[in-house]
């Protein structure tokens, strides 16, 4: 359904994201997955034109065939909202505080479908019911500041998948969220996902909550693609040393019976930091923070294929080892 | 001897207290806990439940209007009242936004000396301000820079450095990491356990992430609206919660933790 093919996106001398390619078939859910400055925001940005006005967008994103890059900002308004939805980080200021709720949701309808009053109205109500928003008529008359974050976030959901779209690109939905409120917002995209085979594009710097939600993961450092493959592949067997260290460096709660031994126990850690634009090693981006990084790795990586569509770019991979994520 | 901390019936509102005890008003409700020399205490729960009013009232930063602090066998308000340096110094926090925290225009010589300049009226040396970068693995080089030119992991060991250069008794670190990058939060969680038990202080760290509680703290308490709701060994609390809020926190750290089995 969605392909990119070459995908260069630059602001000035800088190119923050070089994709080579990554698809998104009808109805799967892809998470994209980096830390700050890895071009994963602006790669999903790119893809409905929204980047920066001062960056240089290249190459092929095709949408159910039909080229995005280059069209004018009149064809791009009609595909946002409409084929495909957006939803971002902070919902408290994706709404409009002066609207009420029915309008902000009802907004999309009316722009992209040709309905009646009566008619906005109850595709209105019938999308605050499946975003589970309970009492959705009193809800209708509300204004954002009256509802909680998570409530906030499924009026966006609804908004966002007010017109039927076939993609629905999320970034970050829940990071400024609470645990708790995060783990129903995220059932709830996949559940919307399976009933209206609606493909989900990701994107998080959090592998534990991508690993949750998607099929498949793409994995980004420094505006390159590191690893692509089945959830499964990519956290259990994961081959690129980036993805691996990214593992042991968070590996979340431990089963409870192993919970006392993990007390004090240091973190593996990924040495360095991120380093700013235009401050990458050649070759092998992740090359100077890298344990494994031998001589061959200041040459460009190859891409690598392994089972499934397992795909990395990595001289000196691990070998398909199940990962010591538990812990 | 006894804790370092003692709580009891705690209650703390932002502005005039003018209602009633046990009123929903209070941001802090009847608190009650210990905290003991040496010990790591975890504070969790979800926004808006009072963990970091808890640490700031803790700090004499904020000021309870009914209950007993008492920190050091005397109480918080004696503190404040005749040696208000001497509590600062010896209860220091590390802030979740580094970049927030330290002030734009001063440079890293002139933020990490202040603590020492304002607490201990004096001007630290070059040999100290170097001697305490290398404690938390930076550069002296640094010195002379300012904060939009460092790394936010940076900034954040600046932090670390900057609040133990008056050896306090107690390190308050909120929420440390969640400004910072996965993979510069393994570093700057291992500087904390590695500082904390090189200088024997008494870490209480509040977290929304319950995998790093469960590895930093011994003990935890486990807070919702203003309450405390659950108190006890980490590892117990976690592995067999008591009540359902903390149910719900375990098992939503669950769901996303890496750890858990596949779908």
């Amino acid at each position: 359904m969605l392909e990119i093919r070459d995908l260069s996106v630059s602001i000035g001398p800088h190119e923050i994201v070089h994709i080579d390619a990554l698809d998104l078939p009808t109805g799967r859910r892809v998470g994209l997955v980096g830390e700050s400055g890895s071009g994963k925001t602006m790669t999903a940005m790119s893809i409905v034109g929204l980047q920066p006005a001062d960056a240089k967008v290249t190459g092929s994103i095709t949408f159910e065939g039909s080229e995005l890059l280059g069209r004018s900002e009149t064809e791009m308004a009609k595909v946002r909202g409409g084929d495909i939805g957006l939803i971002l980080q902070d919902p408290a200021r994706a709404l409009d505080p002066m609207m009420r709720i029915g309008r902000q949701v009802s907004e999309a309808i009316r722009i992209h479908m040709n309905l009646s009053r009566k008619e906005v109205g109850e595709r209105v109500l019938s999308l605050l019911a499946q975003v589970q928003l309970p009492d959705p008529e009193q809800l209708l008359r509300r204004y954002p500041h009256q509802l909680s974050g998570g409530q906030q976030q499924r009026v966006l959901i609804a908004s966002a998948i007010a017109c039927d779209p076939k993609l629905l690109i999320a970034d970050e939905p829940t990071t400024a969220l609470d645990v708790t409120v995060q783990e129903g917002i995220l059932e709830l995209l996949v559940q919307l996902s399976d009933e209206r085979g609606m493909g989900i594009l990701f994107v998080s710097h959090d592998l534990g909550v991508v690993r949750f939600v998607c099929e498949e993961i793409a994995v980004l450092y420094g505006g390159r693609l590191v690893e692509v493959g089945p959830t499964t592949a990519v956290v259990r067997t994961s081959r690129h040393r980036y993805t691996e260290s990214l593992l042991a460096a968070n590996p979340g709660l431990a089963d409870s019976h192993e919970l006392e031994e993990y007390v004090g126990r240091r973190f593996d850690v990924i040495r360095g930091s991120v380093p700013a634009l235009g401050d990458f090693p050649t070759g092998c981006r992740f090359r100077d923070r890298c344990d494994f990084a031998s001589d061959a790795c200041s040459e460009p990586p190859p891409t690598m294929i392994g089972e499934h569509g397992h795909r990395f770019r990595c001289w000196n991979p691990a070998e398909g080892t199940v990962n010591a994520a538990a812990g | 001897m006894p804790p370092l901390v003692e709580v009891s019936g705690l209650h703390f509102r932002y502005g005039k207290a003018r209602v009633r005890e046990h009123d929903d008003a209070w941001t802090l409700r009847d608190l009650t806990l210990n905290i003991e020399d040496g010990s790591t205490l975890g504070v969790v729960g979800e926004s808006g439940s009072g963990k970091s009013t808890l640490v700031r009232v803790l700090c004499g930063l904020l000021h309870h209007q009914h209950g007993e602090v008492r920190f050091d066998g005397r109480d918080i308000r004696e503190w404040l009242s005749e040696s208000q340096a001497d509590l600062r110094r010896r209860n220091q926090i590390v802030f979740q936004s580094p970049r927030r925290s330290l002030d734009p225009r001063m440079s890293i010589r002139r933020a990490l000396g202040q603590p020492v300049r304002s607490l201990e009226r004096r001007v630290p040396s070059d040999t100290e301000l170097t001697e305490w970068l290398e404690r938390v693995g930076l550069d002296s080089e640094i010195l002379q820079r300012y904060p939009h030119q460092l790394s936010g992991g940076q900034l954040q060991r600046v932090g670390i450095a900057r609040a133990i250069s008056v050896r306090p008794s107690v390190l308050y670190a909120d929420e440390p990491v969640s400004a910072l990058d996965v993979s510069v939060q393994a570093q700057v969680l291992n500087l904390l356990m590695d500082v904390r038990s090189q200088f024997g202080l008494t870490l209480v760290m509040v977290s929304h992430d319950l995998g790093v509680v469960s590895r930093l703290c011994e003990e935890v308490i486990v807070m919702k609206d203003g309450l405390i709701v659950e108190a006890g060994r980490t590892s117990e609390i976690l592995a067999n919660p008591q009540t359902a809020y903390t149910e719900a926190l375990v098992t939503a750290a669950r769901t996303v933790s890496l750890a858990a089995p596949d779908r």
